[in-house]
């Protein structure tokens, strides 16, 4: 439904005409960003801890470096290794599906009056992909990966990413499905669309023999708010459809901002045949 | 209070009695436009003998009692020539009257109908009637003059966005405007996205808005009533009216059923398709269809001197759609009316009302994600009315009206057997929604005016409905279904109405207004703009009603013989139980959506300056506001008032009509406005890959001012004597001088840099010309 008012309002949009323009904004105090997760995958989970900034900044965001980070489910405590400014990582590990994870983080200094933070997130249960299909739609001039699995009667948030030969498509968060189950809880998915390459991108075109695989992930209903929210705040904005723009949530403690999110992958591949 | 009108009544009553006695014969009768037999809507009935008189009601009724005697009667309506009649009163008489419009090319064998001073000694204020001729005048955006464009040029009046049908009131949320059309409600009055309304000015006779000082017998909205009344037909002879439009094209036909006894109209209006879409250089875009249409149609019937009936309907619908999706919306209205008199003292209206305002959404058939989604809202209505004219110095109106709301917020079902989707619909509901009022207007010696009334209006949920019951943190912990018929809450309010109006003098008169209005039913509408996606939703056991206090006084003066009015007003507006919505809300296809509403109050205050001319070849107006509008909800913006998002400081605008000789016109508006309060990032963060905005407070900064000039030349066809067709072409320029009105501002990475970021301005409209021709026999 949301890519119909996208569309209304791109047709709108089509009829307007845009034109930058200067803004003088003043500058709120700095707070500490946060974004971390970890998956059921074995790998080395990661935690990037940086600043807010002005909004005109124009460098990328300052890293928080020398914190202690530590990772803790029910039984056990990670250590994190600062392995770059402000990149923190696990050693390799799988989280398990079930246990609720928490991040502790200690500063060297204090931002906006605090040096703890801590975020919990749950390791929810996640289906099975019986396959997965593409499918070319003239009309968008994209490749729509349809997805073929049993949804279950609980009430579940979904996270899909994919990636075309190995490389991740959906790289920044406002590329990312995310999708609650309201409108077809309990129903068998049909192939309903889930993803999709842009025909008109360079590194999303698809060619025959092309491995696309897409990822499944079941998440916490509130970190699908908050990819929802990251992504109406930073999509196009309209007097029509948006309502007034407001900070987007965080699950981390002492007013920092950003998300530690827990979740499970699953994977499902397909190769593209020669035929659109 | 209620017993200080409630004596003011008695007194009243006991006075009109005693005269009874004295032996008062009374002048009743319907005053007419010569030409077509549509009735006048307020012309002035003027007594020299008494120095008084009164005014013709809603359907061009009037009733003055007199002692016996010797009068001169003047009528007179602006624009038409004064009629004067000598009466000896010795009983009861009817005396209907036929007013002949004024035309230029006439103009030196007639006397014309003077300006009048209506707008000082009238017991009523905040209230501007606009003249559908006026509103032709005006240059309009596609040329396609429009009765909403035209109100928000009027003091006290915003328009919500750029374009836009929305408008505010005194600051006051677009929801809270109750609109009529022959009575019934118009829920949504926008067409394409509200660059057009759904008003058809060539179907309509008159414009009524009352920014305040809502007439005792309307309630159920708290800022404003905008009363749009149709034409009842050209009860004379045949005739038609029509034009060819940059963007749309007109037909209006009308005539006699049978002559001063039965007429009809009937009237189409349809866009031309793809109007924006052609200009797109995007092929995908021209392939859509976009397109809307309006039909009007009324039959009226004089069955005899006491009785008339009137029978209107309108239907209109915008559609969007291609082969992969689909849009429409629309609002039908259909309004049975019966005129009744009792007596020469006593007018009666009864009314029968439908209204529905619809909606849905789709993807057609064979696709795993093929639904259909609907809402809809659907009221009936009962209604009565009755003036009481017991001698000339009381105008007394009481009635009742009951409302049957039918709320279908939304049902989404996917479609064919390849939709995954399920059927989620959010619960139906309805409501009853009723009010009995009384009202008098007293004229107490030759200088004061009171206008006194109370309205009790009465509000029931009625099941069957299903009340999600909801925590302090607005987290529903269950719900509770409710059998059907059964009234499970009821509210109710005494809605006191008061005016008074002191003369200072023939030209002059200082006026004090006080209301309380109630609203029942509000809408769920997150955008600015006013979209489609209307949802309206009953009060509830978790929604209060909307309660608005309004305090107003104003000075009216005028010069030149009437031909210059000024006024002079100030308010100040307080809405208890105001509504806003949470951060990220939620409200379409909500079952839970009233958890995501949160309740406060607002305020607002203002000066308005307005100075109408009516000259000979030049006429218009120039109004300047200056106001205040805010308001205060503990869960937004850390509980700190903020400025509502029709906070518009300074607000100018200028409206002139210059008739340089018969046939040529030319019309000018400029307006000005504060610009509009908004949220702008003050930080910025990163998170998986993107750069995510830091705000300020709610609406802390403003847009950039917004101006806009529009400009328009009429030139008419030449005028021979006998010759019936009449016509014209009207071109227009609309936003005359290119101004860029930031319609939003979006803060965007730099595709190519992505650590930079902008502010990107989105305007609408650059300059914009049309042509129009318009004709009429």
């Amino acid at each position: 439904m949301k890519r119909i008012i996208y569309f209304i309002i791109a047709s709108i949009a089509a009829s307007s005409c845009t034109e930058r323009i200067d803004i003088k904004l003043d500058e709120t105090f700095t707070r500490l960003v946060v974004e971390g997760k970890i998956t059921d995958d074995s790998t080395e989970h990661t935690v990037t801890l940086t600043r807010t900034t002005s909004y005109f900044y124009n460098q990328p965001a300052p890293r928080v470096e020398g914190a202690q980070v530590s990772l803790s489910d029910e039984e056990n405590v990670f250590h994190l290794t600062e392995t770059k400014a402000g990149v923190y990582k696990t050693e390799k590990m799988a989280g398990i599906i079930g246990r609720t994870y928490t991040l502790n983080i200690e500063l060297a200094e204090e931002i906006n009056g605090h040096s703890s933070y801590t975020a919990t997130d749950k390791m929810m249960p996640v289906g099975v992909i019986d396959s997965i299909k593409l499918h070319y739609i003239d009309q968008w001039e994209v490749w729509e990966i349809r997805l073929f699995a049993q949804e279950p009667p609980t009430t579940d948030f979904y996270m899909f990413n994919w990636s075309k030969n190995g490389k991740l498509v959906t790289d920044t968060i406002d590329e990312v499905n995310v999708s609650d189950d309201k409108f077809f809880n309990g129903s068998y998915s049909n192939g309903i669309g889930v993803g999709w390459f842009q025909e008109e991108r360079e590194d999303e075109r698809l060619h025959p023999g092309d491995l696309v695989t897409l990822i499944m992930s079941t998440i916490t209903e509130k970190y699908a708010n908050f990819v929802w929210e990251i992504q109406d705040e930073t999509g196009y904005n309209s007097p029509l459809f948006s309502g007034p723009p407001a900070n987007v949530s965080s699950n981390i403690s002492n007013g920092a901002l950003g998300y530690f999110a827990a979740y499970p992958n699953r994977y499902a591949s397909t190769i593209v045949g020669s035929e659109k | 209070m209620l017993l200080v009108v409630v004596g003011m009544f008695w007194q009243t009553g006991a006075r009109a009695d005693n005269k009874e006695i004295s032996n008062k014969k009374t002048i009743s009768g319907h005053i007419k436009d010569a030409e077509s037999g549509e009735d006048l809507i307020g012309a002035t009935i003027y007594v020299d003998e008494i120095q008084s008189g009164t005014v013709t009601n809603l359907y061009g009724f009037y009733s003055i009692s007199l002692e016996p005697g010797k009068y001169t009667l003047r009528f007179s309506y602006v624009g038409y020539q004064i009629v004067e009649k000598e009466i000896n009163l010795k009983q009861n008489i009817s005396l209907n009257i036929e007013l002949h419009p004024v035309r230029k090319e006439l103009e030196e064998v007639v006397i014309t109908g003077e300006a009048k001073n209506t707008n000082v000694t009238k017991a009523e204020m905040s209230v501007t009637r606009m003249d559908v001729k006026t509103i032709k005048q005006i240059p309009a955006l596609m040329g396609e003059v429009d009765v909403i464009k035209a109100i928000q040029l009027l003091p006290g009046v915003q328009t919500a966005a750029e374009g836009s049908s929305g408008f505010s009131v005194r600051g006051g949320s677009i929801d809270q405007n109750l609109i009529l059309l022959d009575e019934a409600v118009v829920y949504n009055p926008s067409h394409l996205m509200g660059f057009f309304s759904v008003f058809n000015n060539d179907a309509i006779k008159d414009v009524k808005l009352y920014k305040g000082d809502i007439p005792a017998a309307y309630g159920g909205r708290l800022s404003s009533l905008l009363d749009v009344r149709m034409k009842d037909g050209n009860m004379k002879r045949f005739s038609g009216t029509g034009g060819i439009g940059t963007i749309s094209s007109r037909f209006t036909f009308e005539g006699p059923l049978e002559k001063d006894k039965a007429s009809f109209l009937i009237s189409g209006r349809r866009t031309y398709a793809d109007i924006f879409l052609a200009f797109s250089n995007d092929e995908e875009l021209q392939g859509n269809k976009i397109y809307f249409y309006d039909l009007n149609a009324k039959v009226n019937y004089n069955i005899n001197e006491n009785n008339r009936i009137y029978a209107s309907f309108y239907y209109g619908k915008d559609i969007f759609k291609n082969d992969d999706f689909g849009i429409g919306w629309g609002n039908e209205t259909e309004t049975i009316r019966w005129n009744h008199l009792f007596s020469k003292k006593l007018f009666s209206n009864f009314t029968l009302i439908r209204s529905v305002f619809d909606y849905y959404l789709g993807i057609p058939e064979g696709e795993a994600n093929s639904f259909r989604w609907d809402a809809t809202l659907r009221d009936y209505s009962l209604k009565a009315d009755f003036n009481y004219y017991p001698n000339s110095h009381n105008k007394i109106k009481f009635g009742l009206i009951s409302t049957f709301h039918n709320f279908q917020p939304g049902s989404a079902v996917g479609l064919g057997a390849a939709s995954f989707f399920t059927a989620y619909s959010v619960p139906k509901n309805y409501a009853l929604e009723s009010g009995i009022y009384l009202n008098n207007e007293q004229s107490i010696g030759k200088r004061w005016k009171l206008k006194y009334g109370l309205r009790f209006s009465l509000f029931n949920n009625i099941g069957k409905g299903t009340i999600y019951n909801y925590n302090n943190e607005f987290v529903k912990i269950d719900s509770t279904v409710y059998p059907s018929g059964e009234i499970f809450n009821t509210y109710s309010g005494l809605e006191p109405r008061l005016g008074i109006t002191y003369l200072l003098n023939e030209k002059s008169s200082v006026k004090a207004s006080y209301s309380r209005n109630y609203q029942y039913i509000h809408l769920a509408s997150n955008s600015t703009a006013g979209t489609p996606l209307d949802v309206w939703f009953p009060s509830s056991p978790n929604i209060k009603p909307q309660i608005g206090d309004q305090f107003a006084l104003g000075y009216f003066r005028n010069f030149r013989g009437n031909t210059i009015e000024t006024s002079v007003e100030a308010y100040y507006k307080f809405n208890q139980h105001a509504i806003d919505f949470k951060d990220h809300a939620e409200l379409l296809l909500n079952k839970e959506f009233e958890g995501e509403l949160r309740f406060g109050e607002a305020w607002s205050y203002g000066l308005e300056f307005l100075v109408e001319m009516q000259f000979e070849k030049l006429n218009g107006w120039v109004g300047y506001t200056l106001s205040k509008s805010m308001r205060k909800i503990p869960e937004i913006n850390f509980g700190k008032e903020y400025q509502s998002p029709y906070d518009r400081p300074h607000d100018i605008s200028l409206v002139l009509n210059y008739q340089i000789n018969k046939r040529w016109l030319l019309g000018a508006n400029w307006v000005y406005m504060t610009g509009q309060p908004v949220t702008f990032p003050t930080g910025r963060f990163e998170y998986g890959n993107l750069i995510a905005p830091v705000y300020s407070n709610r609406n802390e900064y403003r847009l950039p001012d917004y101006h806009r000039l529009d400009l328009s030349v009429t030139l008419k066809g030449k005028e021979k004597p006998g010759r019936k067709w009449h016509s014209e072409w009207n071109f227009s320029v609309y936003n005359a001088y290119g101004r860029k009105n930031p319609w939003v501002i979006n803060f965007e990475q730099e595709p190519d840099a992505p650590s930079k970021t902008f502010a990107e301005s989105t305007y609408l409209f650059g300059i914009v010309p049309s042509i129009t021709y318009n004709f009429h026999f």
